[in-house]
């Protein structure tokens, strides 16, 4: 019993232990952003543009691909269910707040983790690993501005964008699904309007942010926090990985509590 | 051109005015202290290339991350232009190595940069200026070193030599006046070393720069291209070679 006890205590210990490191890792990226030089701005500006490259440009097919797959899935069925019970018009709350609220983000951040995040994880672990962060700080540049701060900007913007792009692709393909059961496009363009809000747009947008940020950060936090040797690279990508889906879900549920 | 009081001057406003550049002070080398009258001290002047030699139990090999302030001695103080470089907080200790250069075992070399990006990676991160300028800057440095022809090249599409020829040159883009080598030579020829130590003994303004080479062994046809030649034994250091 006492064995257990210790167990479950020295787990909580070490989660509590992940959570205070994530915090002060979080502050030190944010005090980070006021110290770039000049010159520094055009280098983070070049390594934020490839990293929107890598995790959003290349990763459009796929969501586009998830969005309307997904969208045309639950709609088509959801359409063929309400429409036996003569509930038709509730189709448009099922798209608004399952897909494009819920499901949408989710499945976007879910897409960017096992992306990018996998990728800066282990670049990360990488750079520790050959003494790279060692070489920055002894040419007195910080590692926190020059790998983790553009890392994170990036996955914000990465993020963002491909949530708006599965909303629109989603929205498309709800038609599609839609009209399996025969809706006319005017029918659906007028049930989904009239559920769809200026607040789910602002929705979007918010948790893209924060979705982008945790990708970035928890992927980031892990990777640098490798001191053994390359065989740790790994773990830390899995450590990264699975606590920033983790932390995605609190989130969505934070979101979903914070805004009813 | 690039002025170093422009962009170094919060760097060089720390320090003692006047101080020596690097300070061994009852320094414990060994990773178990004991006998405190084994304890390394020695004080590097001014203008000189000093390599201090010693086998690879005798803490040597760790001098370089002491003066840079990456760890810290188990025993004693290294003052660094009269600075406790230990003792610094974080953001200023990151200011202070902006006046010091230096290359580590191997090359430090980020391996997913170009050799040209690597050498400007000092210059656009710890200075405040444009990037024509750190351009101008590295094209200097990449002519200097003769690495002009790959200089697009990655760290591991090069030979050992020209990987170190752009460490080397990544460590004087700041044009520091206290440079610290680690096993500097190890693996090269001596035309090649020979050409490394003529492009670091001086700055841009033509004042002889403090150079610290910390090795196990040194080539014959290295030797006479030292200043001074400091021998650790013991956790002492011998003047000269045995």
């Amino acid at each position: 019993m006492t064995a257990v006890v210790a167990a479950i205590g020295h787990t909580g210990a070490r989660q509590l232990s992940v959570i205070g490191g994530l915090a002060r890792f979080t502050l030190r990226v944010l005090r980070t952003a006021g110290r770039l030089t000049r010159a520094g701005r055009v280098v983070t500006l070049r390594v934020l543009v490839n990293q929107i490259r890598f995790t959003a440009l290349q990763a459009v097919g796929l969501v586009t691909l998830l969005a309307a797959l997904l969208s045309f899935l639950v709609i088509a069925q959801s359409a063929a269910q309400l429409g036996r019970v003569g509930a038709l018009d509730q189709m448009g709350t099922i798209m608004v707040v399952a897909v494009i609220r819920e499901l949408g983000p989710l499945l976007t951040a879910l897409i960017v983790v096992s992306r990018s995040g996998t990728a800066i994880a282990a670049e990360m672990a990488t750079n520790k690993v050959m003494g790279e962060i060692t070489a920055l700080e002894a040419m007195g540049i910080d590692p926190y501005i020059y790998l983790v701060f553009p890392r994170v900007l990036g996955a914000i913007v990465s993020v963002a964008c491909l949530m708006v792009l599965f909303d629109v692709v989603a929205l498309i393909s709800g038609f599609l699904g839609a009209s399996t059961t025969g809706m006319s496009y005017e029918g659906y363009r007028q049930i989904v309007l009239s559920t769809l809000s200026a607040k789910d747009v602002w929705i979007t947008v918010a948790k893209g942010i924060t979705f982008g940020a945790a990708v970035a950060l928890f992927c980031s936090y892990h990777g640098l926090a490798v001191t053994a040797g390359p065989t740790e690279i790994p773990q830390a990508v899995t450590r990264g990985v699975v606590g920033t889906i983790v932390a995605i879900f609190i989130m969505s549920a934070l979101f979903v509590i914070v805004l009813a | 051109m690039i002025e170093r009081e422009s962009f170094l001057v919060q760097a060089y406003e720390m320090g003692v005015e006047g101080a020596a550049p690097l300070v061994f002070k009852d320094v414990d080398l060994r990773e178990r202290p004991d006998h405190p009258g084994h304890r390394l001290d020695l004080v590097v002047e001014v203008g000189a290339v000093t390599a201090v030699l010693g086998d690879e139990d005798s803490g040597v090999g760790d001098m370089g991350r002491f003066v840079l302030g990456l760890d810290r001695p188990p025993w004693g103080k290294v003052l660094v232009y009269g600075t406790e470089i230990a003792d610094l907080p974080w953001r200023k200790l990151l200011i202070f190595r902006r006046r010091l250069g230096y290359v580590p075992v191997g090359d430090g070399l980020l391996q997913n940069l170009t050799l040209a990006a690597n050498i400007g990676l000092p210059l656009q991160y710890a200075s405040d200026h444009r990037q024509k300028a750190v351009d101008e800057r590295v094209d200097e440095l990449l002519t200097m070193f003769h690495l002009a022809d790959v200089a697009t090249l990655r760290p591991a599409a090069v030979n050992e030599e020209i990987r170190r020829r752009s460490a080397v040159a990544r460590a004087i883009a700041l044009d520091p006046d206290l440079l610290v080598l680690e096993a500097p030579f190890d693996g090269l020829t001596h035309r090649a070393a020979h050409e490394i130590i003529e492009h670091v003994r001086h700055t841009r303004f033509g004042t002889p720069r403090t150079v610290v080479i910390t090795a196990q062994d040194l080539g014959p046809h290295v030797i006479p291209l030292m200043n001074r030649l400091v021998h650790v034994e013991d956790g002492l250091a011998m003047e000269g070679l045995e």
